[in-house]
């Protein structure tokens, strides 16, 4: 066939390659390999199909899907501490507008009193 | 284990026309149902395959599991084949598909056992399976579509046209695939080669 693949040095390495590949000879060997096969495809399981392939993603899959639940939470967890402390920092100290309100409010008190001494006058 | 090991076989992948008329008759009845028919063309192509698996795989056992696979894809497909096809043909994609598949499920599994590179200290060639040893270290470093290509084409015998229609790629690439497989193997194997 194709035998001037190899220049004539590399017929060694022809005959190892051929030695290292050869087909098991023997009937023995084909009739229990036939057998294997056939129940092999009886049974029909493919194993490693893409379905297998799946299979060993879930594990992985299931752990990452775990640990970003996790991460959500202590966000979710730090992000409400956050908003109730921001919520008491409010109610005890109080804003701007609230201190101009209580000004006018007192401004207005004292027009009042203004009027009543001048009416008892 | 292995068995006994054969002289390669060589055999062409076509066949004479009335086997063919034979083994259409065959394929038919297995589309039909016929488990019989079917083990008639497992016994048929069993060895073919093998030597196609084997020559992309590295072991002779993932060898095996590729044939298994091969022949349950098949079985499960044949309804699809069309039998004025050669059938040789379409069962040897199938197998060579097989047997890629599990190289590629190998290589992810085992990404981290494999060294990056194998130390080649000087020994006599002379001693027993050196040769063998080097060489088998050496196919390693071939991509799997080079090592699968020379096997295919000095091993079992298969023409650049055969080799192209099973892995699925031009025959111009299955050529250039053989050279440069042969090339790195010559380099990887220049010591040993150049001292018998």
């Amino acid at each position: 066939m194709t035998h001037e693949r190899w220049t004539s040095g590399d017929t060694e390495l022809t005959n190892a390659l051929r030695a290292l590949y050869a087909a098991p000879a023997g009937e023995s060997y084909w009739d229990a390999f036939e057998a294997r096969i056939l129940d092999h495809v009886a049974r029909g399981d493919v194993h490693g199909g893409w379905w297998d392939e799946l299979a060993d993603m879930i594990r992985p899959g299931l752990i990452a899907a775990a640990a970003l639940i996790l991460v959500a939470s202590l966000a979710m967890v730090h992000s409400r501490q956050r908003d109730a402390e921001s919520a008491y920092a409010t109610l005890i100290t109080p804003t701007p507008t609230s201190m101009e309100a209580s000004t006018r409010a007192a401004s207005v008190g004292d027009g009042d009193v203004a009027i009543h001494l001048l009416l008892s006058r | 284990m292995l068995a006994t090991l054969a002289p390669p076989s060589l055999v062409p992948l076509t066949v004479p026309a009335e086997s063919t008329i034979s083994e259409r008759a065959i394929v038919i009845a297995a589309q039909r149902g016929s488990d019989e028919a079917f083990a008639s063309l497992v016994r048929l192509h069993q060895r073919r395959a093998y030597a196609i698996t084997r020559a992309i795989v590295l072991s002779h056992e993932d060898a095996e599991d590729a044939v298994q696979e091969g022949f349950l894809h098949a079985h499960r497909a044949l309804d699809r084949f069309r039998p004025e096809q050669p059938f040789g043909a379409w069962l040897y994609r199938i197998m060579a598909n097989a047997a890629l598949d599990l190289v590629r499920r190998r290589k992810v599994r085992d990404a981290d056992e494999l060294p990056e590179s194998i130390p080649m200290p000087f020994r006599d060639p002379a001693e027993s399976g050196e040769l063998r040893e080097r060489l088998q270290r050496a196919l390693t470093r071939l991509t799997d579509r080079q090592r699968a290509v020379i096997v295919m084409h000095d091993v079992e015998g298969f023409t650049h046209g055969e080799i192209g229609r099973t892995l699925g790629i031009p025959e111009g690439t299955a050529r250039s695939d053989l050279h440069h497989a042969r090339a790195m193997l010559r380099r990887l194997l220049q010591d040993i080669r150049s001292t018998s």
